[in-house]
């Protein structure tokens, strides 16, 4: 099982890299997720949700806020992370917190139809 | 300001993913110069991101073709975005299903959630670009097929600024 510093991407145009808060994660993300990022984010968001698992988290901050964009088969891997969560026995639900950047104003869009997606899960920040 | 001017861009495409975010951030540049309003920009951007990587993963002789066009108008202006290529029948008989489902629903954030619901479980793609332009890029979208070539058309409208 990995330890949340043990997860992290670093593409020449794409990183994201995860840090525990106490019951929490912190999962930051930078660049810009496009085809070129889709696996490792294929990749990163089962183990994120594993660790979150792991240490029974209550949340996971998602940092949006230097995201400069992110497609649509992006955008899929944390429909399926969100569903993930759902799927879970409601005593092992933890919350998403979408930390949003007004400035990147794809993400008021965006974030907000994955809040609609699980109303009861996630919540966004700008 | 925006632009009074009609204003083209056209591009033919050869298939390589790494240069569609090139394109986007280019035409959000070229684009910022004649719309006042990022967020119509930001929108015309992800969708001709989106169209562009549809087009060239199922582009079946690996050429995209690319317009962006901006048509100013008294009330409103209109930018319309027009993706060309050749397709496989089963890449064809996929872009019609989900302009169907598009003509079944009238909201297209509804049907943005029902597609992101069924993207969730999916293995392969994510079935979301079209429907993530329609309803995130807020698009009127529509599409043509003859023979081997698909060509879809998403057009937004923007607000004139008001003279003087």
């Amino acid at each position: 099982m990995s330890a949340a510093s043990d997860l992290s991407v670093a593409l020449r145009d794409f990183s994201a890299n995860v840090r525990a808060e106490g019951r929490s994660l912190v999962l930051r993300l930078s660049g810009n997720a496009d085809m070129a990022a889709k696996d490792s984010l294929d990749t990163l968001l089962p183990r994120v949700h594993a660790e979150a698992q792991r240490i029974s988290a209550t949340e996971v901050q998602v940092d949006f806020r230097n995201l400069e964009f992110m497609n649509s088969s992006c955008f899929k891997s944390f429909v399926t992370w969100i569903s993930e969560i759902g799927d879970l026995e409601r005593s092992k639900e933890y919350k998403i917190r979408l930390l949003s950047n007004p400035e990147m104003h794809w993400q008021r869009r965006s974030l907000h139809a994955l809040r609609c997606f699980a109303v009861d899960l996630i919540s966004v920040e700008s | 300001m925006m632009t009074e001017t009609p204003t083209a861009f056209e591009l033919t495409f050869q298939p390589n993913v790494e240069l569609i975010s090139i394109v986007r951030r280019f035409l959000s540049d070229f684009y910022e110069r004649m719309i006042e309003d990022h967020d119509t920009v930001s929108r015309i951007a992800l969708a001709t991101h989106e169209l562009l990587e549809n087009a060239v993963k199922y582009a079946s002789d690996g050429a995209t073709f690319l317009s962006v066009k901006f048509e100013p108008g008294e009330a409103s202006s209109t930018v319309s975005i027009r993706l060309m290529n050749r397709a496989k029948p089963e890449h064809i008989a996929a872009v019609a299903t989900i302009f169907g489902e598009m003509s079944l629903h009238d909201d297209p954030f509804g049907h943005y959630q029902i597609a992101m619901a069924r993207s969730a479980k999916r293995k392969v793609g994510s079935g979301l670009g079209l429907v993530r332009v329609r309803a995130e890029g807020e698009m009127t979208m529509s599409h043509t097929i003859e023979d081997d070539r698909v060509t879809i058309l998403a057009q937004t409208t923007v607000t004139a600024r008001r003279r003087g």
